[in-house]
């Protein structure tokens, strides 16, 4: 089995050389200019601003979202996905601040954010920004994995994400878009720089952090079991390498780590699970995990959560080996 | 008294008595409940989408409590297939459900009722709610009528059929022994999975709110147990149908069709078993209290008619004796008036001697004078 991935992995990575080599040159011309013109003839990225009933509100609560509209057109494919009535306009044109009769009075908000969607009888249901991001990450297995243990937390630093605002848009430019008199083209442009300077975060070097760990916390029973800590981590970061909603919502070097190394500061030395979790009762935390179930609820809803068969739930040996008598273990 | 006059004084006896009763099985004072009865008692926190079906409780529990071998080793999982009940050799049972397409495992014991039925059902009173939570079982005085089988809504208690003498009901205990002495119980300490959460009740209801508020997707918004059956010290929380509409909180009849996939009926109510029963079964000891006036009124009636029939019986004896003796004496006088005295006095001495010997052979024969 780990053979065949092996295999299959080295043909991956020589057909991905050779697909280097056969399109080096139209590679280079891709680099600088990181948007082309969309395939359905809609601007390639734009600046999303709050549209009011009102003539000119004035406050903007929220800084403008720059929107990368080809990409999301590459993946999605199907524009009814989220111009759900079959109608490429603008969301805003239906959807205001304060809702209004063409969008059945969903506020721009709902329309972004609703993660609540009840599900349409044959017609179409519509989707927010929100509703797909959350389908994508619990559905593929790549995500599912640490995802069917970490919610994202909704604070600052989530909104920040595609809240980015645009920097050296001028106070007339915002008055402009604010009022809906900004023209197209300049958005465009404005939108395309956000897009083209924005870069993926670093993730941390797998290779500076602990390769095995040896866990021995049921010594008594079993051998102390060796945790492949750079295998899991390798394997995360290699799946999810080329995924742009992974890179643009794991906002700093050590949001991996924070699926296991939970509830303490994001660290790459973060501290041992022990120093939360005692071995016995907790009277001061009684919600809390026993050392044993923390690592196997962590393991085990990971491993749930990508669908990893093996080892079974219920085979302890498959991950401890079972102690052998002669070795003096007490039974 | 008519029959129902004698209904009415039964009935308005009943719950005198029953007031007297119910301290046995429920340490508040007699009147409104309120719970929990006894604020610091423990509980366990069975969290069902932890479950893995692994059987180490089950393994456990055999262990701790000294309970015969199983055929199957612990290590095959596949009997949590079977609907399995516990019983006096299995005190804990792990089975698998299917809830809405997806495997979920449960594990089956005494609940330990806040005010257990088995305890009202019980006229032996075998069974006492112990101020740390568990409902214990002493089978001194037990008769082996097995009402709290029938009472338990769970199903919890089992019977030892294959024990000839003195068997006996046997049930999860809390681990009572282990908890005497700081440890927890065997199946929660073994649980790989924190499938089994101890803790006091109180904190345990927090834990389990706690849990659900941080994860609504995850859980039914329902604690079983909290409530049921007037509230167990061991508590139950279930997966939430991800595809189905969302439970309201705490709607027992809207979580109900969720957890009867899992096995659980939330039509037990939130009343204690035990007060349904308390007033009927409170009249039961007062029926031993209505036998000395019952066999009494017996006795005497059978005496007094036996009396009655013997005066009659001595009456018409004495009647016929009188008329013996007014004959004797007819006769006599008249054989004085025409035979002379000698033989009027030979004739009373002979008919004497008669009727003398005729007397002595009926008293032979056994016959009353």
């Amino acid at each position: 089995m780990r053979n065949g991935t092996k295999m299959l992995l080295l043909t991956a990575i020589v057909l991905a050389g050779a697909a280097c080599l056969l399109f080096r040159g139209a590679e280079g011309t891709n680099a600088a200019p990181a948007l082309a013109a969309t395939d359905s003839g809609a601007p390639a990225a734009m600046v999303l601003f709050p549209v009011s009933n009102q003539p000119n509100s004035g406050a903007m609560g929220m800084k403008p979202v720059v929107f990368n509209h080809k990409l999301h057109e590459s993946t999605v494919q199907e524009c009814e996905s989220c111009h759900h009535t079959g109608d490429p306009v603008a969301c805003s044109s239906c959807h205001t601040v304060e809702g209004k009769k063409d969008g059945n009075f969903v506020t721009l908000d709902r329309a972004m954010h609703a993660d609540n969607i009840i599900q349409r009888k044959g017609a179409r249901t519509p989707q927010s920004c929100v509703s797909c991001h959350e389908k994508r990450y619990t559905e593929r297995r790549e995500c599912s994995g640490c995802h069917a243990v970490v919610t994202p937390k909704r604070d600052a630093a989530w909104c920040a994400v595609c809240h980015t605002g645009v920097e050296g848009m001028s106070a007339t430019q915002t008055a402009d878009a604010l009022a809906g008199k900004m023209d197209p083209d300049v958005n465009e442009a404005l939108a395309q720089q956000a897009v083209d300077s924005k870069k993926p975060v670093q993730y941390a070097d797998p290779g500076a952090m602990a390769l095995k760990v040896k866990i021995g916390t049921l010594v008594d029973k079993y051998e102390a079991n060796v945790f492949n800590h750079a295998r899991h981590v390798n394997s995360i970061m290699k799946r999810i390498s080329g995924d742009k909603l992974a890179q643009a919502f794991h906002s700093t070097r050590e949001t991996l780590c924070q699926t296991c190394h939970h509830h303490s500061p994001a660290s790459v030395t973060p501290p041992k699970c022990v120093s939360c979790h005692a071995p016995g009762i907790d009277k001061q935390n009684p919600g809390r995990p026993p050392l044993k179930a923390a690592y196997h609820l962590q393991c085990m809803g990971c491993h749930d959560g990508m669908n990893v068969k093996r080892p079974a739930k219920t085979d302890c040996t498959g991950c401890h080996k079972e102690r052998v008598a002669q070795k003096g273990g007490s039974k | 008294m008519n029959r129902r006059k004698f209904l009415a004084f039964l009935g308005s006896a009943s719950v005198v008595t029953a007031a007297g009763v119910t301290t046995t099985a429920t340490p508040a004072k007699a009147g409104v409940h309120t719970f929990p009865y006894y604020p610091e008692s423990y509980g366990v926190l069975h969290d069902t989408t932890r479950c893995v079906g692994c059987r180490r409780c089950e393994q456990a529990c055999n262990i701790v409590n000294k309970l015969p071998k199983p055929e199957k080793p612990f290590t095959d999982t596949s009997v949590c297939e079977t609907r399995r009940r516990t019983s006096a050799k299995q005190w804990t049972v792990v089975n698998k459900y299917t809830m809405n397409g997806k495997p979920v495992f449960r594990k089956l014991q005494c609940f330990h009722c806040n005010d257990p039925a088995c305890a009202s059902a019980c006229f032996a009173k075998c069974f006492t709610k112990q101020p740390d939570g568990s409902v214990q079982y002493d089978g001194t005085q037990c008769v082996g009528c097995r009402y709290c089988m029938i009472a338990c809504p769970f199903y919890a208690p089992g019977f030892q059929y294959d024990e000839a003498w003195d068997p006996l009901v046997q049930k999860c205990t809390f681990c009572k022994p282990r908890l005497d002495k700081n440890e927890l119980p065997g199946c929660v300490e073994a649980c790989p999975m924190e499938a089994l959460t101890f803790g006091r009740r109180t904190d345990l209801i927090k834990v389990a709110r706690a849990r659900i508020a941080s994860n609504p997707e995850k859980y039914l918004d329902y604690i079983y147990g909290e409530h049921d059956a007037g509230g167990t010290a061991w508590m139950v929380l279930a997966p939430a149908n991800p595809k189905g509409p969302k439970v309201p909180p705490e709607n027992p009849a809207l979580a109900g069709p969720e957890l009867k996939q899992l096995g659980l009926d939330t039509h037990l109510g939130n009343q204690p078993m035990g007060e349904l029963t308390y007033g009927a079964l409170g009249a039961v000891p007062m029926i031993v209290s209505f036998w000395p006036v019952l066999f009494g009124g017996a006795w005497a009636m059978t005496k007094r008619r036996e009396a009655m029939y013997k005066a009659e019986q001595e009456k018409t004896v004495r009647e016929a004796r009188e008329d013996v003796t007014a004959a004797v004496d007819a006769v006599v006088r008249k054989i004085q008036e025409t035979e002379g005295d000698g033989a009027a006095d030979r004739a009373r001495k002979a008919m004497a001697e008669a009727l003398k010997a005729r007397d002595d052979a009926a008293a032979k024969h056994g016959e009353d004078a």
